[in-house]
């Protein structure tokens, strides 16, 4: 099923702006605290605060996966000049499994965007095999493309979104 | 004396360099220094810089055509020389721009130095341009800083308005397309859960039905082995 032009992550132009379009082949589940992450849901930072539960599917336990979680939209959506920024980076997930049987090599760092509404994209790619990935020197002008490039990680197998602003915004606008 | 003349001559057609230069090469050939003439240049490429560089914002791209011919215009006048750091308060405008003494570089260099620089000045502030030939000196010290305080004409104003305008557009795009985003998500789940519950009430309705028939088996007492005896 290739996706189609009104998917959300179309809509939301993550397709575009941080990743090429993929078929879905694998389930990812994301969940904060009791909430289950849909696309373009809004979350605030207090709400964001520590790690998701992370669930991954597939059938095969021998594959393992990375997930990434990028801001595509800092410092600001309207000025967007530093995307991207690298928030979490597990590798080594075997299917069926979570992040928390990973191998963590960037720590989950809180979304905490100064100003607009960022979206903070989730996305999981397949490895080639075991301890492939390695972590990039730094969380800023990170690059999920090229990310997938070096390591041989191809498309995605799934990917959800959600949007995300400080704790006291309002919505985006300037009061 | 005649270094001063020129220099008035300078000021009034700092616009027009070609013919200034020319008219002076003609009055007294044996006069003109490398100095003078460094300087018509001079004043002439800072005084398109100034403009050009108050707008410190990318430009859209879709401005550039129509740009290209006054920037080539400028670029094949006849300003054989190179145009080296100027000495004066300027210089910043300049070595902004060109970073080094170049010869004049082709358009496609030059356009993408100035690629990130208000091109549209060119257009607007023409008439500011030719207005003003005398305030140049001044105004060019003001020039990086001239935007607040400096640029109260219309153009400069219109050209904000048009900015912040454009940047409203895109944020309501913005705002329309993550409204639009999760509204197909929540669609798309609605629709994965109806199948999902469709099927789970199918299941549970066979379940009930297997159930009850083997309950209705067992109702009637039926002998399961006979004694020997």
């Amino acid at each position: 099923m290739a996706m189609s032009r009104r998917d959300p992550l179309v809509v939301g132009s993550v397709v575009g702006d941080v990743l090429d379009p993929f078929t879905r082949l694998v389930s990812l589940r994301v969940t904060y605290g009791q909430r289950d992450v849909t696309n373009g849901l809004d979350l605030r930072s207090s709400q964001v605060l520590n790690k998701p539960m992370v669930e991954v599917g597939g059938e095969d336990l021998r594959k393992f996966y990375t997930l990434v979680m990028v801001d595509p939209d800092v410092p600001s959506p309207s000025n967007p000049h530093l995307r991207e920024y690298l928030h979490w980076l597990v590798t080594d997930i075997p299917a069926t499994t979570g992040t928390a049987f990973g191998n963590e090599l960037v720590c989950y760092e809180c979304p905490r965007p100064p100003s607009g509404i960022h979206r903070m994209v989730l996305i999981l790619f397949r490895q080639l095999g075991r301890q492939t990935v390695y972590a990039p020197g730094w969380r800023q002008q990170f690059t999920t493309r090229e990310f997938a490039e070096i390591y041989n990680l191809g498309l995605p197998v799934a990917a959800t979104y959600f949007n995300c602003q400080r704790e006291n915004g309002c919505g985006g606008r300037r009061t | 004396m005649l270094s001063s003349a020129k220099h008035n001559k300078i000021n009034h057609s700092a616009f027009s360099v070609s013919s200034s230069s020319s008219s002076s090469q003609g009055q007294n050939k044996s006069q003109v220094t490398m100095e003078e003439v460094w300087k018509e240049i001079n004043l002439g490429s800072l005084h398109y810089h100034r403009q050009v560089n108050i707008g410190h914002e990318p430009m859209l791209k879709n401005q550039n055509p129509n740009n290209n011919s006054i920037f080539q215009d400028f670029l094949n006048m006849p300003l054989k020389q190179q145009p080296p750091l100027p000495p004066s308060s300027s210089s910043s405008i300049v070595t902004a721009l060109y970073g080094s003494p170049l010869p004049i570089p082709p358009p496609a260099t030059v356009l993408s130095l100035n690629s990130g620089v208000g091109f549209k000045f060119l257009d607007n502030t023409d008439t500011l341009v030719a207005s003003n030939p005398n305030s140049f000196e001044g105004s060019a010290r003001f020039g990086c800083f001239g935007k607040k305080r400096g640029q109260d004409s219309d153009g400069s104003r219109g050209d904000r308005r048009h900015k912040r305008m454009i940047k409203n557009r895109e944020s309501a795009a913005r705002s329309r397309a993550r409204k639009q985003a999760y509204t197909n998500e929540l669609e798309l789940e609605i629709a994965h859960l109806q199948t999902e519950n469709a099927r789970l009430e199918r299941q549970h309705e066979q379940l009930k039905m297997a159930e009850a028939t083997q309950h209705q088996v067992k109702k009637t007492l039926q002998r399961s082995s006979t004694a020997p005896f």
